[in-house]
């Protein structure tokens, strides 16, 4: 048997033939065990993975206010410096003047080397004392 | 209006609807009872191994739940959940690719897979799924999803993320090869394969 007629008789048989032969396979008695098992890890590592992100912006977030305070610190320290510095300048402009005429020609000489002996002596206290107390 | 853009149907509508209101659970309870099988059935296409598509699925399902509350509604929800499944897949397939790098695919999985979705034995149905598994892959593709998907091109079409029309045509050439075989074999009669299965 040849023909249009015959390959369409055979096309149909064979749909026919085709849809019992390939079935669906069904969905596996243990899937949903299993894939309940796969979405709880899932969901496990999901918590652990939000957690993680938490903490991490947390301590970038107290990373940045450290970073803040200090450049805030640092500015206001080297603020105070500046101020002081032009302060003991004025200062001692106004009151050098008096110092020589009451109290002698050579005492802005001994005001600046007490001076440099107290600040050398306030630098030098903190790292002596250690020193001391190691030894 | 959405719906009517993406081609979504009225039940993927309400999985969408769930997503949107936040009831994730709710949503891949629904979303699993309509699409479970269809997942495993693509996977089975694709993969020819029993235990690999139901790994593949469980895997695509899982990604699937990860990524729900990121899908944003401008891809169908199932061409969505396909695409996902065929990556998985395709993911699959490529590490068996290596694993069995210079092996010919053998005919064994499939064989395997189809015994034990058919009836308990029938020598003509042995036989047609053996043709089946030897037609070239992208035709077997086609005419097993056609089948497993009840006959529907626009089932089919959606799996593979392909036209309508690509799946008639590449069925069309499946058939016309299977009726080949058949012919080369000397089965063409329609009765043989009438007689068997009535």
């Amino acid at each position: 048997m040849t023909g249009p007629a015959a390959d369409g008789k055979l096309e149909r048989a064979l749909d026919g033939a085709l849809g019992r032969a390939l079935r669906a396979p069904n969905v596996p008695e243990t899937f949903h065990c299993r894939l309940n098992a796969g979405l709880a890890r899932a969901a496990d590592s999901a918590d652990l993975s939000t957690l993680r992100k938490r903490l991490e912006s947390e301590r970038r977030e107290q990373l940045g206010t450290l970073e803040a305070n200090y450049i805030r610190v640092r500015r206001s320290a080297l603020g105070t410096l500046i101020g002081v510095a032009f302060a003991a300048g004025a200062a001692a402009a106004i009151a050098l003047p008096w110092l020589r005429a009451h109290l002698g020609a050579h005492t802005p000489q001994a005001l600046a080397w007490g001076g440099i002996a107290l600040g050398l002596g306030i630098a030098f206290f903190e790292p002596l004392r250690r020193l001391l107390r190691r030894y | 209006m959405r719906a009517a853009a993406t081609g979504t149907t009225g039940r993927d509508q309400d999985i969408v609807e769930l997503i949107r209101l936040g009831r994730r659970d709710g949503a891949f309870e629904e979303l699993l009872r309509r699409y479970e099988g269809k997942v495993y059935r693509l996977c089975c296409a694709l993969l020819r191994d029993h235990t690999q598509a139901e790994d593949a699925a469980q895997d695509s399902l899982v990604r699937v739940w990860k990524a729900l509350d990121r899908y944003d509604g401008r891809a169908s929800l199932s061409s969505w959940i396909y695409a996902i499944t065929r990556n998985r897949c395709l993911t699959a397939l490529e590490r068996r690719r290596k694993l069995d790098s210079g092996d010919e695919p053998g005919e064994a999985p499939e064989a395997a897979l189809a015994a034990a979705a058919a009836p308990p034995w029938d020598g003509r149905a042995q036989q047609l799924r053996a043709l089946v598994e030897g037609m070239p892959e992208h035709l077997r593709r086609v005419l097993l999803l056609y089948y497993y998907e009840d006959r529907s091109v626009r089932e089919v079409a959606l799996m593979l993320g392909c036209s309508e029309g690509t799946v008639k045509t590449t069925l069309f050439r499946a058939r016309a090869t299977l009726t080949e075989m058949l012919k080369r074999r000397g089965w063409d009669d329609p009765a043989y394969w009438a007689e068997e299965f009535s």
